[in-house]
């Protein structure tokens, strides 16, 4: 399969693109299935611990942030996948970018959406989340916009919204298609969201001018995003935490987690939907490089963060610095290293190993090696106060496992939800130019 | 009344274009209608945008309420601060431009809804073609006069078929 998708003729490319959208396969069936059940269970112990309060957790003083905020960080850092990447391709013209883009964009919505949750759901009492919102209330009470909580609920609207918004603007051309393509309930469900789309000139060139202007905010706001939730951090007097670099440490650990999702969802939508002559390994070869880049520089921070401690050897901050590479968490701080850098160095920066299989597995290892460096980072600092008679040990109980699987399942029940109801590549985008099509 | 010429061959496009403006069809009575984005060269058809524009208004109005609000809250229920200021651009600098970049997306979105026609009531008289996969339809609004002679430019530049529509 030599063909350039650019070069295949329209027709063909419309079939292969739109032939996801039809039919459900028995694996397909059972992935979402064991998804939903994974997905109830943690909604079910979500239920229990907003039943019996937040004892239930592994959270007790002084650690009272643990997997939540992990997963929060984490999750929103998997966010910097789509948006980021995909308006880094779209501003330098990237001509590969054409598959990757919307996968890429689905995930950062998707993540977001995911990531958004665990604030509410670290607050305990979850129904008063709307106290963070300003309004007028009874206690004429207004939210203290000098905390950074505020600041996470602003950037990360900020961030949902735009995202949304860049997912669905391109959407907008291939939903008109699949209108005039479609029957029953989904023909009203396009026509509705392609908003009357004609394909006029006037309609085009908005569009590719709202992308361009959107692709240039969105940019601005995904650093801002990660780099308030490292501030959320590093504006606590907390040894460890309180450091310049956690901006641009956390937006690097967030674009290299990123890259290491959208591989991840691409080498899956690949298998799954046949779509090689689209997702080709020079697409993934692109990608790994990147990815090698981002693992490069992510030691880089880590050595930064971890040698300007050890060599200023200032008590309290050594009392963390042991406990995360001697101590009891030392086995989480070293498989992170190795995850994060070791395997990926071995298996994308030897050109002879650098395939499509191994990018996946490379990825999938910085996935969870990014996961444990969120680890690493929130609970020894809690764990390690600065009274010494406070400090303490978190071991996580079944209800946080249970949300913390479930955002995962969350995560590919939206994802293959999302693949049946729109062509995950933008057709619109591959078509050939009228002379060239034959 | 409208005219509605198919093109496979987008040089053939162009030049029909410039040959219409050139008999006194304005830019604002063409329409091409693809099923993707056609690049001309600069002046066959430009559109013009204020999208920039409305996206940088739609951002220093936001940030600038967005700030009013912090500081008039802040000053509405007085903290205790201790000494410090009770409105500080330091500590709320982020939901200054955290808005202020939401004021743009939302601008900018907008704006695209409003330009490119989506929200706005369509003449129910001028026809959308259907466009078969590869070609590009010209859609042009003339008086009953020209029809004859825009119909005649289009096929000598190249149309494999013009059509007349909307007739009263």
């Amino acid at each position: 399969m030599s063909a350039t998708p650019e070069l295949l003729p329209y027709k063909r490319i419309r079939e292969d693109l739109f032939r996801p959208l039809s039919g459900i396969s028995r694996g397909y069936l059972l992935t979402t299935s064991i998804a939903f059940i994974v997905g109830a269970a943690g909604l079910a112990a979500w239920g229990y611990q907003l039943r019996r309060g937040m004892g239930v957790t592994g959270l007790q003083r002084p650690v009272f942030w643990g997997f939540y905020i992990v997963d929060f960080v984490f999750w929103i850092g998997i966010s910097h996948a789509g948006t980021l990447i995909s308006a880094i391709l779209r501003l330098t013209d990237a001509a590969w970018r054409k598959p990757v883009t919307r996968a890429a964009e689905a995930i950062t919505v998707f993540a977001l959406m995911i990531g958004g949750m665990f604030p509410i759901i670290h607050l305990g009492r979850a129904w008063l989340f709307y106290w963070l919102v300003p309004y007028p209330n009874s206690r004429l009470l207004w939210p203290n916009f000098r905390s950074p909580l505020l600041w996470d609920l602003t950037a990360i609207l900020t961030y949902m919204t735009g995202s949304v918004i860049y997912l669905y603007l391109p959407l907008i051309p291939d939903l008109a298609q699949l209108a005039e393509h479609n029957t029953t309930w989904r023909r009203r469900f396009y026509r509705a969201f392609s908003l009357g789309w004609t394909g006029s000139d006037r309609e085009w060139h908005a569009l590719e001018r709202a992308m361009k202007l959107m692709a240039c905010i969105i940019l601005a706001v995904a650093v801002s995003v990660h780099t308030v939730v490292a501030w959320d951090f590093s504006m606590a007097l907390a040894p460890m935490w309180h450091s310049t670099i956690f901006g641009p440490y956390f937006v690097a650990g967030a674009i290299f987690s990123g890259i290491a999702a959208l591989i991840v969802v691409m080498a899956t939508l690949r298998k799954v939907l046949h779509l090689e002559m689209y997702l080709t390994r020079h697409h993934f070869d692109r990608l790994a490089k990147l990815l090698l880049l981002m693992s490069l520089l992510w030691l880089y921070f880590t050595m930064a963060e971890n040698l300007t401690v050890w060599y200023g050897n200032e008590p309290k901050e050594m009392a963390v610095f042991g406990a995360r590479t001697r101590a009891h968490y030392a086995r989480f701080f070293w498989t992170m290293v190795v995850l994060n850098f070791a395997i990926p160095f071995v298996l994308l920066g030897i050109r002879r190993l650098r395939t499509i299989a191994t990018a996946t597995i490379a990825s999938a290892c910085i996935l969870a090696g990014m996961w444990l460096e969120r680890f690493v980072i929130v609970v020894p600092t809690l764990a390690n106060p600065r009274m010494p008679s406070a400090v303490s040990l978190y071991t996580p109980t079944w209800v946080e496992v249970a949300i913390t699987s479930a955002t995962f399942a969350a995560m590919v029940m939206l994802y293959l939800v999302f693949a049946k109801l729109v062509p995950i590549i933008a057709v619109w985008e591959f078509k050939p130019h009228p002379q060239e099509e034959d | 009344m409208y005219l509605v010429g198919e093109f496979r061959e987008q040089r053939a496009l162009e030049s029909a274009i410039r040959t219409l403006r050139a008999s006194g069809i304005q830019p604002a009575d063409l329409d091409l209608f693809s099923e993707e984005p056609v690049e001309l060269p600069r002046g066959v058809l430009d559109r013009t945008s204020r999208m920039s524009l409305v996206s940088v208004l739609g951002a220093i109005g936001f940030g600038a309420a967005a700030t009013g609000f912090v500081w008039w809250s802040q000053h509405d229920y007085r903290l205790v601060t201790g000494g410090m200021p009770l409105f500080s651009f330091w500590a709320t600098g982020v939901i200054t431009y955290e808005m202020t970049m939401l004021g743009a997306i939302v601008a900018t979105f907008g704006w695209f809804l409003w330009e490119s026609g989506l929200v706005r009531r369509r003449d129910p008289s001028a026809p959308v073609p259907e466009v078969d996969p590869g070609s590009i339809c010209l859609r042009v609004r003339c008086g009953a006069d020209d029809v004859a002679k825009a119909s005649e430019t289009m096929r000598r530049a190249g149309a494999t078929a013009v059509a007349r529509r909307g007739e009263p």
